[in-house]
């Protein structure tokens, strides 16, 4: 106890002169302010003295270590943002309104139209500027041990995101693994100060905008896909139901194409939509491309060979091999002869001596039926009948043939 | 009238060993081809994983396959020298008789007739299955080789042949399963359990009741004899053996032409 008031006694006699000179403006100098928050120590003594239990984190947060070269902020006092830390003992909130916006008002103006605003209007931000770029170790985005250079984004953003694939996914390895800084971070796709919900229409990666957002860095391939059934239908008129770049290639987790898995996974890709009675009623399109293609020869190699080995390459045509990808053009905007010349050239870029009677040797989708593929359709029709014909007629002898046996047994 | 637990000689090694190759071709086809047939499924998935990937379970089927076919030329030509040089009888093909035994069996099963048919070496039901082993494994040979080189097939047929023998492949493979579940295993594991096929010899109170006229002839002596043998004869015996030898190697080769393999891993893609 006598040691305690003792300690007492002497932050006074060291606080009050501070107290009264800060009150004189002698404070821009951060000295003083380093005399309680210059290393844990003496936060934790400062802070025993005003009887306060601080957790070992919380006495983390309040030192205030000396700034590092790169450090954007050199010039700015404590008292600049903290002006009411000039009050000893510090009253609860030291840190004056908005203070990042003295200077960067313009930044400021951009995140207060943000999706990271004030809900209620005011000056308290879902996303403080410090949440993103730290409070003191402020550097620009340029240095390498910046909170937002490409490397660090992530884990900022992820702090409150729970985003985690991105670092799974191509553009986060290139950033993590490979070093490649001018891969996409979170910023890249979604703004930074102006950020906006995905649901709102000026957003960079609304529906409508997410090829314009990729296409900064994949342009030939954005501009392939506008042109394409899907793109044009967007574009046209904000069609609800093709996909934009991120349904097929995943916004966070983005799976490198090139990865045999995504070659594997494609046909799955496609059939999410291609299958679905609800989408393609819309269109007149067929539910059953998915399921022709698995019952054809390339689909069910396809299907076996990605339940043994989902990460090996896969030699047999998926859909995009015929369609194309981003480019895809409906079957409609060409004629049949068309259609048979470039199914053909496809063909033969595997089966070198596929002559024009192979194409039939796929039913473009089609089920066979009376009018179309009739042979197929009455080899099956045939063994649709002749199957329960045969067995149904072996079990009735079976049947027979033991009541026969039976009725010796008892007789004899 | 026999001794108990008698056993009578049946079949010689020459069947044993087909039916053992037969058996070996039958199931591992079925267990190799239905995943193919039903590949959206999880057994299908299954399957292929235990086995170690679809090409592996490819490779087992062409293997299994290539050698059913074998059986059936070598069949051809086993046919061929029975008939033209040994000029035996063919007890296997079924005939009106077969039609009749069939109607008298269902009859005396129902009671309707007090004495069963009594049947020569091979009953209706042995060569029914005759009949349908031959027939399947005409269709599952020629549809697999339609199958296996689409290509060159198309440049005699239209495509749609291809996918029609697929059908039938698939078909034909069902059928026969379920035969051999139903029929086959009914007469040879249910009704009795009969190993004469694997041992060569059949207990005398089995082959009395199934085999009655064999068994007679077989008591009072009269083995048929085969003819003997004539060099003009084997002389005809060779020239169609080498036809059909020869027609599956020209076959085989047409099939194989360089121009009909695949280029392996070349991905066609723009854009």
């Amino acid at each position: 106890m006598k040691s305690k008031r003792f300690i007492n006694l002497a932050y006074y006699l060291v606080a009050l002169p501070v107290a009264l000179s800060g009150k004189l403006g002698l404070a821009a100098d951060d000295k003083v302010c380093l005399e309680c928050h210059g290393s844990n120590q003496q936060v934790a003594d400062a802070a025993s003295a005003m009887d306060l239990k601080l957790t070992a984190e919380r006495i983390e947060r309040l030192v205030k270590h000396p700034a590092e070269p790169g450090n954007a902020h050199t010039g700015i006092a404590c008292v600049d943002c903290h002006p009411k830390a000039s009050e000893i003992p510090h009253p609860a909130d030291t840190l004056k309104q908005s203070p990042c916006g003295a200077c960067h008002e313009d930044a400021l103006k951009q995140v207060n139209q943000s999706a990271h605003r004030d809900p209620l209007g005011g000056s308290q931000l879902r996303a403080p500027c410090w949440a993103c770029h730290r409070a003191h170790d402020v550097r620009s985005v340029k240095d390498p041990g910046s909170a937002m250079a490409p490397v660090n984004v992530a884990s900022r953003c992820l702090a409150c995101h729970a985003k985690k694939e991105y670092l799974v996914g191509v553009h986060g390895q290139a950033i993590q693994l490979a070093g490649l800084d001018v891969s996409a971070t979170c910023v890249s796709c979604h703004g930074s100060h102006d950020i906006l919900a995905p649901s709102e229409k000026g957003s960079r990666v609304a529906r409508r905008n997410i090829s314009f957002t990729c296409g900064k860095c994949h342009g030939r391939v954005a501009e392939a896909y506008r042109k394409s059934a899907h793109g044009a239908a967007l574009t046209a008129n904000d069609n609800p139901d093709v996909p934009t770049c991120v349904d097929c290639h995943e916004a966070h987790g983005t799976l490198d194409p090139a990865l045999p898995k995504f070659r594997l996974a494609s046909p799955k890709t496609c059939g999410r939509c291609h299958a679905s009675e609800k989408i393609m009623a819309k269109y007149g399109l067929s539910t059953q491309v998915y399921s022709t293609y698995v019952a054809d020869f390339h689909g069910t190699t396809a299907e076996l060979f990605r339940a043994a080995s989902p990460d090996q390459p896969l030699n047999q045509a998926v859909c995009y091999d015929c369609h194309g990808y981003h480019d895809v053009e409906s079957v409609r905007s060409s004629g049949d002869a068309q259609i048979k010349q470039r199914l053909l050239t496809r063909c033969q870029a595997c089966h070198k001596a596929a002559t024009a009677s192979f194409l039939s040797a796929w039913t473009g989708h089609y089920v066979p039926s009376p009018t179309k593929y009739p042979l197929i359709y009455w080899v099956r029709v045939f063994y649709r009948l002749v199957i329960p014909g045969t067995i149904a007629f072996f079990l009735l002898y079976i049947a027979v043939d033991i009541v026969g046996r039976r009725r010796i047994r008892r007789s004899s | 009238m026999s001794a108990p637990g008698e056993r009578i000689r049946r079949f010689g090694r020459r069947h044993i060993v087909n039916h053992l190759v037969m058996l070996v071709c039958f199931f591992g086809l079925v267990l190799t081809g239905l995943p193919q047939k039903y590949a959206g499924e999880m057994w299908a998935k299954g399957i292929v994983l235990l086995i170690g990937g679809v090409e592996r379970v490819r490779f087992i089927h062409h293997v299994l396959g290539t050698l059913m076919a074998l059986q059936l030329v070598w069949h051809a030509i086993e046919v061929a020298w029975l008939q033209l040089v040994r000029r035996s009888a063919m007890p296997m093909v079924p005939m009106l008789d077969d039609v009749k035994n069939f109607m008298r069996q269902i009859k005396f099963n129902l009671g309707l007739e007090k004495r069963p048919p009594r049947m020569d070496r091979y009953t209706f039901a042995e060569k029914l299955e005759y009949l349908a082993l031959v027939w399947g494994t005409v269709v599952m040979v020629l549809t697999g080789l339609l199958l296996l080189y689409p290509v060159r097939w198309t440049s005699l047929f239209p495509g749609e042949v291809v996918l029609a023998a697929k059908a039938a492949h698939g078909g034909e493979a069902i059928l026969a399963f379920l035969s051999i579940l139903t029929w086959h295993f009914y007469f040879v594991h249910i009704r009795h359990w009969n190993t004469s096929i694997f041992t060569g010899k059949l207990g005398a109170e089995e082959y009395a009741e199934e085999h009655p006229l064999e068994l007679a002839r077989l008591r009072r002596g009269e083995e048929p004899s085969p003819a003997p043998i004539q060099v003009w004869r084997i002389v005809v015996f060779l020239a169609v053996t080498l036809a059909i030898v020869l027609g599956v190697v020209l076959l085989v080769a047409w099939m194989r032409g360089s121009a009909a393999g695949i280029e392996v891993f070349k991905v066609a893609g723009t854009s």
